[in-house]
């Protein structure tokens, strides 16, 4: 399934938070968004999921509009793990992940919705904590129990919000190597990332936003230029082979 | 057979032997399947008149009451993502009271009975249109939102009493305030029994959509669940069957608080998993204590609302202990 936007716009308290947007998440890819904070990357990924009604333009998914599709059938369609989840007070991790099996109560069996459960928690590597708490977990084990409900909704898009902004170096490679074999299986990825180097490594396209708008759309290559961050981020870089470093602020001014 | 099933059926048989033991429970030594047998048949014996009359309105109140209770406690606290939410938190029972207590201050109730449950439906109802008037959208609005009208319910209860010309009414109505099933009537069970059965038809159908709550508004609604939809659902369920409860059995708190609390370490923390099992065990648990209050212990009869209240408190002060120092 192939997730576009199509000239997006949406104003809210005379902020513009996002300006005339246009892209697609295709099937098999992995779509980094970047951009500084407050570029709008949450805000757009908000819109992608049907979450927040754009002013103007639309979001198709395989080409039917998002938000006049039936509820249900978009939760099958669509899963999103958002920046900051409530901590599911008492509950097991089993149960957590079981929860992302909710949309397809008319349309699953109970075998496929375990088969379902199983799959993400090994996909993860919490199988082992399957019957745990949740309030017994750290940090990075929450977000990848969160990683796993979303996971287990088996949908051909998958909207990630920084998901790996509480993971360690080691967590944060698995997670980005899980969408990598997420999307070779032929399901969209849009993924939310601050990790320069990592979204140069795992995502197959980068779209860069500034303000609101689309800055630039494309390969690490093409996208991750000296001239794209001096304007975008406001820093020069130094380049260590793929890797790239922010070094110094070009100017003082943006940033303050 | 799973534990669950296995905890419902539990519950259920108690539910069951303590309707029982509250039909055989009373001063008359009668026989309660005589009494049963007599009224069907419609043969008017002092055991018929006293089972029909005086017992059963009482077992079904105490039990319907008390299973609504329970219920729109746990509906209410899968809603709100908070486990202090009680019908009494939210403010809806106060509501419910105050409207009672002003028909019955005015006069109006003597003049015709059926106003003080419809007064204390309406109260209980305004109570939840301005919940949703004033809840557009997060949780915590909603739970402010509670602890105003509770407040401003609870004001506006000291102030009738204050201008209670009376001591007697004013007695009345302090009596009524904490609770009791002692005079209720089978009038009573006819008046009731619509809202606390279509209440509890609304809360109980809330399961998913809760359990999808419980990972935050957004997921839920990405999911395919609508929180305005689900908020609908409990905040009316509730009112209905809370305000048909008050009207009928006056303050009676929280059993929506306790059951919840005590059965989440039994059946799991789902929202969907607590709705029966609370409901089941709000039921026992008023019927338990509606027993209690019959026991000849001093002359006069303990209220019922005061004994919930008593075994309530202790678990609120518990939850919030376990609850201190967690970011709001």
């Amino acid at each position: 399934m192939i997730l576009q936007t199509d000239t997006l716009s949406l104003t809210l308290q005379g902020n513009r938070l996002l300006h005339d947007i246009t892209l697609d998440v295709r099937p098999g890819e992995v779509l980094g968004v970047i951009g500084p904070n407050g570029a709008g990357k949450s805000t757009l990924l908000r819109v992608m999921a049907g979450l927040l009604r754009p002013e103007t333009g639309r979001v198709l998914l395989d080409g039917q509009d998002l938000f006049s599709m039936p509820p249900e059938q978009r939760g099958r369609h669509l899963a999103y793990l958002p920046q900051d989840a409530p901590a599911a007070i008492g509950m097991s991790v089993r149960d957590v992940v079981t929860l992302g099996r909710l949309p397809h109560r008319r349309t699953a069996s109970a075998k496929q919705d375990i088969a379902a459960v199983q799959q993400a928690l090994e996909a993860v590597g919490m199988r082992a904590f399957a019957d745990r708490s949740c309030a017994s977990l750290s940090g990075g084990e929450r977000a990848r129990v969160l990683l796993a409900r979303a996971l287990a909704v088996e949908a051909p898009v998958l909207l990630a919000d920084e998901p790996i902004a509480a993971l360690d170096p080691a967590q944060a490679l698995t997670v980005m190597e899980l969408f990598n074999r997420y999307a070779a299986q032929g399901q969209a990825v849009a993924v939310v990332l601050h990790d320069l180097a990592l979204a140069a490594r795992f995502c197959t396209r980068i779209a860069v936003l500034s303000e609101g708008a689309l800055a630039s759309i494309g390969t690490s290559s093409d996208v991750l230029t000296d001239a794209l961050f001096a304007e975008v981020y406001g820093v020069a870089v130094r380049r260590c082979g793929e890797v790239v470093v922010p070094w110094s602020l070009v100017s003082r001014n943006r940033v303050l | 057979m799973s534990r669950y099933v296995l905890i419902v059926a539990v519950l259920g048989v108690l539910v069951l032997a303590l309707a029982i033991l509250s039909l055989a429970a009373g001063p008359a030594g009668i026989g309660v399947l005589q009494g049963l047998s007599d009224m069907l048949h419609g043969r008017e014996t002092i055991a018929a008149t006293i089972i029909g009359q005086i017992r059963l309105p009482r077992m079904i109140l105490a039990l319907l009451v008390g299973g609504t209770l329970g219920l729109s406690g746990a509906a209410l606290q899968g809603l709100v993502r908070n486990p202090l939410a009680d019908p009494g938190v939210l403010g809806i029972s106060g509501c419910g009271a105050l409207g009672a207590v002003l028909v019955f201050y005015t006069g109006v109730s003597a003049v015709w009975a059926p106003a003080l449950p419809l007064a204390a439906l309406s109260g209980a109802g305004l109570a939840t249109l301005l919940l949703l008037a004033l809840t557009r959208g997060g949780t915590l609005v909603l739970v402010l939102a509670g602890a105003a009208l509770g407040s401003m319910s609870a004001a506006l209860l000291a102030l009738t009493l204050n201008l209670v010309p009376s001591p007697y009414a004013s007695y009345e109505i302090m009596h009524w305030l904490m609770g009791s099933l002692s005079r209720a009537s089978l009038h009573d069970v006819l008046i009731a029994l619509p809202g606390l059965l279509i209440g509890s038809g609304f809360l109980l159908g809330t399961g998913r959509s809760l359990d999808a709550l419980t990972l935050g508004e957004d997921v839920a609604h990405t999911m395919g669940f609508s929180l305005r939809a689900v908020q609908w659902r409990v905040v009316i369920g509730t009112a209905l069957a809370v305000g048909s409860g008050v009207a009928v059995a006056g303050g009676i708190g929280f059993v929506g608080l306790v059951m919840p609390h005590l059965l989440r370490p039994l059946v799991g923390a789902r929202p969907s998993r607590l709705l029966l099992p609370s409901a089941l065990g709000g039921a026992a648990l008023l019927l338990a204590a509606d027993l209690f209050v019959r026991l000849p212990v001093s002359g006069t009869e303990l209220q019922l609302g005061v004994v919930t209240s008593l075994i309530g408190t202790p678990v609120f002060f518990w939850q919030v202990w376990r609850l201190r120092g967690r970011p709001v």
